[in-house]
């Protein structure tokens, strides 16, 4: 899996790649980790894009609930948008959709983001 | 009706081998790419099941998978040699908690269950045995 972050303001934007499986979410898991302690200052909100997320099982899972975790602690907005259907399916059916935000698309996503914080 | 098995340790890092098994499988038989994912998750969460849970330290119990396509549907087994385990006794995770309340893991075995038709655990000999099968749709 690759991860791409893009920064709009102090919100940074996580667009990972490919498949969110065991075998990649460690490595997820420690990005997302630099991504909410912030290089100098720390974001406001981080948003994943998951559009290029063809695949995630429980250990991707996982990695969401840490990271929706750290960002409540934190007082960091996060949401999740652009799930392809499979995705979808596998966040609702884990009830996931109920602790964590999942907008449309990217541009929803962003202008959700409260103001005072972008 | 079309058949294939493979067998490997249950060490983590033979997972993408079994995928590849997998998609091989799905090509080959030209089935719906969209229906794939189903079953490749149900592969992961029970090949890493046991790894993590049913192989005692020091030691990797073969894990075999059999893959069967017919009228209805596809059926997918994994056997294993390692101790007696039915995953399907664990209970289900509360997937109603809050963000604070959910425990990290055991959504695994739940979601193979969500998606999958039919599930069912026997231990046959000295083998776990889990067959799950699901309806493919043209």
């Amino acid at each position: 899996m690759n991860v791409r972050l893009e920064t709009f303001g102090l919100t940074t934007v996580v667009i990972p790649a490919g498949r969110l499986d065991f075998s990649s979410a460690n490595g997820f898991e420690k990005q997302l980790e630099l991504v909410f302690a912030g290089a100098g200052t720390a974001p406001a909100a981080v948003i994943i894009d998951c559009a290029a997320l063809e695949y995630v099982s429980s250990a991707g899972l996982r990695v969401f609930l840490l990271a929706a975790r750290s960002s409540q602690r934190a007082g960091v907005y996060f949401a999740l948008c652009a799930l392809q259907p499979a995705v979808g399916e596998v966040f609702n059916l884990s009830g996931f959709n109920r602790i964590i935000t999942v907008h449309a698309d990217r541009a929803t996503a962003l202008s959700q983001v409260p103001q005072g914080r972008a | 009706m079309r058949e294939q098995r493979t067998a490997v340790r249950s060490d983590a890092a033979q997972l993408p081998v079994l995928t590849r098994f997998l998609q091989e499988f799905w090509s080959a038989a030209e089935l719906p790419p969209a229906q794939a994912l189903s079953f490749e998750l149900a592969l992961e969460e029970v090949f890493m099941n046991v790894c993590m849970h049913g192989s005692p330290a020091g030691s990797a119990p073969w894990v075999e998978v059999s893959l069967v396509l017919a009228e209805d549907g596809l059926t997918m087994t994994v056997e294993d040699d390692g101790p007696q385990f039915d995953p399907l006794s664990l209970p289900p995770p509360d997937i109603t908690a809050s963000l604070t309340g959910r425990p990290v893991g055991g959504l695994g075995v739940f979601l193979v269950r969500q998606m999958m038709d039919a599930v069912s655990y026997h231990r046959v000999g000295a083998r776990n045995r889990l067959r799950m099968t699901k309806h493919i749709a043209n």
